[in-house]
């Protein structure tokens, strides 16, 4: 029998606090609303934990956040998010404007800088002067308003198309015509879905159910196409005026 | 520092109706530097095949030259073209060759074949650095941007695309895929193979 | 550092290697000629590994000579360019390879034209209108891209490459002091004072 002490070795113990959940998320902002869009696949490797898993979280009647990466930390991160603006609406008797949500945002990222949490934000929902609007976030808190943004597993398969298909780049307008700023939200609906359907074909990660939250402006005439949309849900909770829509799809499973 | 984004660069094959496209970026790099934006990566095979070689600049060179001689050595042997099906068979077992010491391209070939009844049909395939064959039926991909096509392409193709629709996906797949990656880029090239003709164009895009 | 640059121009194509020759923080000679006339229109500047750069550039020198003393024709620029590209790509995938870098500008006496060849040494190959290797191609480039002109005079061509030169000694920590500078055209090969 060898020797016990001879054999013997230091070991080194360490721990991982992260881990990556795949998944990806999106959002585009149009001239009076603001979709907000994530798949529900939550996996670690090749492991499929759970088909339904949300990323995309209702705010406020006018902010949707969306988060993706360790999705332990996303989901803290969500519920402290909503516990300073419930402290907020306490205090002021209303809600958050959204770019307030958003230095909001940047300074709790920011709060944890030599210990982040991993994940990737946007926040989509109507600025107070009754725009669209979509913030992104970095896991330390940089943060930018966008048109439109990707992030998460298959980022670098979405933002490509997206750039072609909402910033039209690389393309001419006809002569005597020009782009437009902001598409319809039909069209926006339609590039979503299409976007994830992509995704979800080429991305092991990306898949089983695709969750479109619509944050609609007061008064805007946006609102009523979304009625008779097939899995649409009304989330509205207060009489402000912003209404905010959750649209359900099925994507493949495999 | 990984050996294939050394150089950069990217190439995407598409199948339309009786016609095929092949198409990549002109950029040839060393890591972050750029040292030409006039590097061909993709050659003709035969008057209706081209082959796209992206990885190691190096292996690009040698690839053209062995594929060259080997296609010549077909043709005297065989006294006739080689087919595209065949030609993939051949750039398969060359890579499969240097299983334990690869060259680091992973090709992407474009073609045209002649059914016996004289009808045409569209080949294009892909494989590994190794030689692993991917005969796909819409389109294929490789390079420092292979993710970012997949995604373009995955959202723009459409099946039996007429020569001019085809060239505009695959020009705009290309150009939007490059944009956003560091390493590709620097100019396009496309070329449009049909039956009696191959067409080809540059493309004037983001130069950074 | 080892700095390299090669401009072409209208007919003519320059060629320019710093003239230091260094081990580890010591400069062991300063009047060092990098640049090798391979035939009496083809300029090769090399750098890299000491030991490897003279010994490759002699073998390329001598078997180009041989080539030319067999077929009485010396290479036309893009055949020696293949030819010292394949020795290179060989190489590299032997027990020991070569670690030259490579700048091989040459006049083509049957077309009439000018050719700037930039080969490293995994035997990367690309035909440019202006080329740098080392240190000094982070600097160079940006300045080439900015001034070159294909169809410039010598005089002018000149007036670029000393702007490379003196941007370089202006901002790399670790430039070379002198150049050595070559010019090939119709006339064949000769050497410049900057």
């Amino acid at each position: 029998m060898p020797d016990m002490v001879s054999i013997a070795q230091p070991i080194q113990q360490s721990f991982n606090p992260y881990t990556e959940n795949g998944g990806t998320i999106l959002a585009i902002a149009g001239a009076d609303f603001s979709v907000i869009a994530g798949d529900t696949r939550q996996s670690e490797g090749y492991n499929i934990q759970t088909r339904y898993a949300p990323k995309v979280f209702r705010l406020t009647d006018k902010a949707v956040l969306a988060v993706n990466g360790f999705a332990a930390d996303g989901n803290m991160f969500v519920k402290k998010v909503r516990q300073r603006l419930e402290w907020y609406r306490h205090a002021h008797a209303k809600d958050m404007p959204i770019r307030a949500i958003a230095r909001l945002i940047q300074t709790m990222l920011y709060a944890r800088r030599f210990f982040p949490y991993y994940v990737y934000n946007i926040l989509g929902g109507i600025e107070e002067d009754g725009t669209g609007a979509v913030y992104s976030f970095d896991p330390v808190g940089s943060y930018e308003r966008e048109a439109c943004r990707a992030a998460g597993a298959a980022q670098s398969l979405v933002q490509p198309f997206l750039d072609n298909q909402i910033y039209f780049k690389n393309q001419t307008p006809a002569p005597g015509t020009s782009f437009p700023a902001h598409l319809p939200l039909q069209t926006v609906l339609s590039l979503v879905i299409d976007s994830f359907t992509s995704a979800t074909e080429r991305h092991i990660e990306v898949g089983d159910g695709l969750e479109i939250y619509v944050v609609v402006a007061k008064g805007s005439t946006s609102a009523q196409g979304l009625q008779n949309l097939r899995g649409v849900q009304e989330l509205t909770a207060t009489d402000d005026g912003e209404r905010v829509f959750v649209v359900r799809r099925e994507l493949k499973k495999d | 520092m990984s050996i294939m984004e050394l150089n950069g660069g990217s190439v995407i094959a598409m199948v339309g109706k009786d016609c095929v496209a092949i198409a990549a970026d002109m950029r040839l790099g060393n890591q972050a530097l750029g040292i030409s934006s006039k590097f061909e990566r993709i050659f003709p095979v035969t008057d209706r095949i081209y082959l796209g070689l992206p990885g190691l600049a190096t292996d690009v060179a040698t690839l053209r030259e062995r594929f060259r001689f080997r296609v010549n050595m077909y043709t005297i042997k065989e006294e006739r073209e080689i087919q595209p099906e065949t030609f993939a068979h051949l750039v398969s077992s060359t890579l499969y060759e240097h299983r334990f010491g690869p060259y680091f391209i992973e090709p992407v070939m474009a073609g045209i074949s002649k059914t016996p009844s004289g009808a045409v049909k569209p080949f294009i395939a892909a494989t590994d650095l190794i030689g692993c064959l991917n005969f796909a039926k819409d389109f294929v991909v490789a390079g420092t941007a292979s993710t970012k096509l997949y995604g373009v392409a995955e959202g723009l193709w459409e099946p039996d695309l007429e020569p001019e629709d085809l060239f505009e996906t695959i020009s705009q797949t290309l150009l939007n895929a490059t944009d956003r990656d560091a390493f590709s880029g620097w100019g396009c090239i496309v070329h449009i193979i049909t039956k009696d003709k191959v067409v080809t164009r540059t493309l004037k895009g983001r130069m950074d | 550092m080892e700095t390299s640059f090669a401009l072409t121009g209208k007919g003519y194509v320059i060629v320019a290697a710093d003239t230091t020759s260094a081990r580890s923080i010591v400069k062991m000679k300063v009047d060092e000629d990098k640049i090798k006339t391979l035939s009496p229109h083809l300029l090769m500047a090399y750098s890299g590994e000491p030991g490897d750069t003279v010994q490759f550039a002699e073998y390329v020198e001598r078997n180009i000579r041989l080539y030319q003393i067999r077929n009485i024709y010396p290479l036309r620029p893009s055949a020696a360019a293949s030819w010292i590209r394949r020795s290179l790509a060989e190489s590299l995938r032997s027990r020991k390879p070569y670690s030259v870098n490579l700048l091989l500008g040459g006049y083509d006496t049957a077309t009439f034209d000018p050719h700037l060849y930039w080969i490293d040494y995994l035997g990367t190959i690309s035909e440019v209108p202006f080329a740098a290797h080392g240190y000094g191609a982070y600097f160079a480039l940006s300045l080439l891209d900015r001034y070159h002109d294909p169809s410039a005079s010598l005089e002018e061509g000149l007036a670029t490459l000393k702007r490379c030169i003196d941007e370089v000694s202006k901002r790399l920590v670790v430039s070379p002091g002198k150049y050595k500078v070559k010019i090939v055209d119709k006339d064949g090969v000769r050497e410049v004072e900057l």
